[in-house]
């Protein structure tokens, strides 16, 4: 019983090399984190890590109303639906392949456990000097009931080129999923690409959500997340850069409900000089959900003439809800520019009545202010389908029928 | 139209209004003057419907209808509109987006549909010529960054978007120049009519020049000490408030 044995039964039946033997056994002897670990602090998985998983996949059927309904509907769609990857479009200059494995540089347990028995995911190759002007749209979809899977992608993205995506992970049954989920992103010289990552999953999905990032120089990368469901969300977004003059945008917004509960932990490993990164967190928690943030910024000895920026604001609406909020910074250069500022708080009482006597309705005004909370982030976001849909998944949520678009 | 019967308020234990009586009707515009700490801003909340401030007893009725029941946002939706003293600023909605709700929670609450953009736009720029507002202003943030001029301004353009029906000027003439002060005035002229009425609260004379009040009305330690013509805006600026507060003190000592 319980997720560990469940994946030592399964990983019996594999035949694996040597090295992804080791892989699974460090894991296997480690364990899956627990709130002792620094990183995982305010986060537990004790309680989801006991549930009887099945790993294996059988591959269901996804009918044409439920990708319909769960995408954004963008021409070029890659979709899985339990692990196999029944379409992809077809571009030129864009490589995409099923699943191919590759080596990552991070090795906590978690990552361990993906590399070792994972064998679904997608890698997709940008060629040199391509700017792509359609959005790719990459759909998971779960069938199976109470599904363990894993994915493990790669991007790779060719000097000079240009390209952004719109991922989302969908479970189609009400029994619970957890998904452990990585992606790599190679962004090579003087490239810029835009990552944005849809969490609106079912009320009863867990997700921990690994992106590494890798820049080189005069590179541009935006990894956008909008967590609107799922019952657990974990996000750990690293981003390296290797090469001067690179950019490293990161924008969230979390608006929580319920027993909701969602942790952002962010890393941005600043290696060389002249480089820039831009982190906003906003997170709006109602019920009795549950937040948390851990923004570690480094500035590597020789990486001089950083300029990094951090904020997490954060939105409690009711009594019930929570934040540990926690930004991180080791700063062994000289001459860099580092801010960060946190803030927790309420909604304005002054704005509020203002509202009111304007004829806007105390739910309404309170959407409206929320939105406006959130919109410093949302408006990072390129893509206009998906700033969109957060505007109408906010509105959603605080149940109120409002259109935030003039 | 409005009609304040004995009605005393305040904030917590503390009573500002002390006993004010009031009757407006449609057409007609009326000023409240008085010294700083009268209790002015306190009445022009109280009407709002400001949840800060607590009303003790008397009551409030608006075209027959008891206004101390009503939300703040009922009460807009009956046609009560309050030009805020200090404009709030809410970042992240835009002028034309903040208008376009309220505009349409209003049409909701009446059981109309949401006005359509387009007419919603061609109203916006005709309001905004009256008002002498200059185009990009409203992708601005709701009073984001707005000098205490501009501030004014958009109120008063709020105002003429909404067509209120009791309009309540809370010191909209401070902060303004003597230009903006004209260009404000000869907006709220010209959006009187003989179905709305307006209350104009202010320190001084100066605004009651370019809007003509038919009353005067003197707030004094939350009570209305004094009424009259426009004749008595005029005889206070000469005076000052000191021979009709003194007599006041001895009355309500």
């Amino acid at each position: 019983m319980g997720l560990i044995n469940n994946i030592k039964s399964y990983s019996e039946t594999l035949n694996l090399s040597e090295e992804k033997r080791g892989q699974l056994n460090s894991f296997l002897d480690e364990g899956f984190p627990t709130i002792k670990d620094e990183d995982w602090k305010y986060t537990s998985l004790k309680k989801i890590i006991t549930e009887d998983f099945s790993i294996e996949n059988k591959v269901g059927n996804v009918s044409d109303s439920d990708i319909t309904n769960h995408s954004l509907g963008f021409e070029n769609q890659l979709i899985f639906v339990d692990g196999k990857l029944i379409s992809s479009p077809k571009i030129k200059g864009l490589t995409i392949d099923g699943f191919t494995d590759f080596e990552s540089r991070n090795n906590n347990a978690i990552m361990n456990l993906n590399a070792s028995i994972c064998n679904n995911g997608f890698s997709i190759t940008i060629d040199k000097n391509i700017v792509i002007e359609e959005i790719i749209e990459i759909l998971f979809f779960t069938t199976t009931k109470n599904n363990f899977s894993q994915y493990r992608n790669q991007i790779t993205v060719g000097e000079n080129s240009e390209i952004k995506f719109v991922e989302k992970i969908q479970n189609l049954n009400n029994s619970t999923s957890f998904v452990n989920y990585f992606t790599q992103i190679n962004c090579d010289k003087n490239t810029n690409v835009e990552f944005n990552k849809i969490q609106n999953n079912t009320s009863n999905s867990i997700l921990i959500d690994n992106v590494d990032v890798y820049q080189k120089s005069d590179s541009t990368c935006a990894v956008n997340t909008l967590i609107f469901g799922g019952n657990f969300t974990r996000n750990n977004l690293n981003f390296e850069q290797n090469g001067s003059n690179c950019e490293s945008n990161m924008n969230g917004v979390s608006v929580l409900d319920n027993n909701q509960f969602a942790d952002n932990h962010t890393f941005v490993d600043h290696k060389s000089a002249h480089c820039r990164s831009n982190e906003m967190y906003k997170g709006v928690y109602l019920g009795k959900s549950k937040g948390v943030f851990n923004g570690k910024i480094m500035v590597r000895p020789n990486a001089q003439k950083i300029d990094a920026f951090q904020s997490n604001n954060n939105l409690l609406l009711s009594d019930d809800s929570s934040i540990d909020s926690k930004p991180q910074l080791e700063i062994y250069a000289d001459d860099v520019k580092c801010s960060h500022g946190c803030t927790i708080g309420q909604l304005d009482d002054d704005a509020l009545f203002y509202m009111r006597s304007r004829g806007i309705g105390i739910e309404e005004a309170k959407a409206v202010l929320t939105y406006a909370f959130a919109s410093e982030a949302i408006e990072n976001i390129s893509v206009e389908p998906v700033k969109l849909l957060a505007q109408n998944l906010l509105a959603q949520k605080l149940n109120v029928d409002l259109d935030f678009s003039l | 139209m409005l009609t304040i019967k004995n009605l005393k308020a305040g904030i917590e234990d503390n009573q500002i209004l002390k006993g004010i009586n009031l009757e407006i009707k449609a057409g007609e515009v009326h000023a409240i003057m008085g010294p700083n700490g009268s209790g002015k801003s306190t009445l022009s909340a109280v009407i709002a419907g400001n949840e800060d401030y607590e009303v003790e007893s008397g009551n409030i009725t608006f075209n027959e209808e008891d206004l101390l029941d009503l939300s703040p946002e009922e009460r807009a939706h009956k046609g009560v509109f309050l030009s805020f003293q200090y404009p709030v600023e809410i970042p992240g909605i835009s002028v034309s987006n903040f208008i376009k709700t309220s505009i349409n929670e209003k049409r909701k609450a009446q059981g109309l549909d949401p006005m359509p953009a387009k007419d919603l736009l061609k109203m916006m720029k005709g309001k905004m010529e009256l008002l002498d507002i200059k185009k990009g202003y409203l992708s601005r943030n709701m009073n984001e960054g707005f000098s205490g001029g501009e501030k004014k301004r958009n109120e008063i353009f709020q105002m003429a978007m909404l067509e209120p029906k009791l309009s309540i000027l809370d010191e909209t003439d401070s902060g303004l120049d003597i230009d903006a002060l004209r260009i404000v005035a000869n907006g709220v002229n010209k959006l009187k009519s003989d179905d709305n009425a307006t209350i104009v609260i202010t320190h001084y004379q100066r605004l009651l020049d370019y809007i003509i009040p038919d009353f005067v009305h003197v707030l004094y330690n939350g009570r209305i000490i004094k009424s009259g013509g426009k004749e008595l805006a005029h005889e206070l600026e000469e005076k000052g408030y000191d021979w009709i507060t003194k007599e006041a003190d001895k009355q309500w000592a």
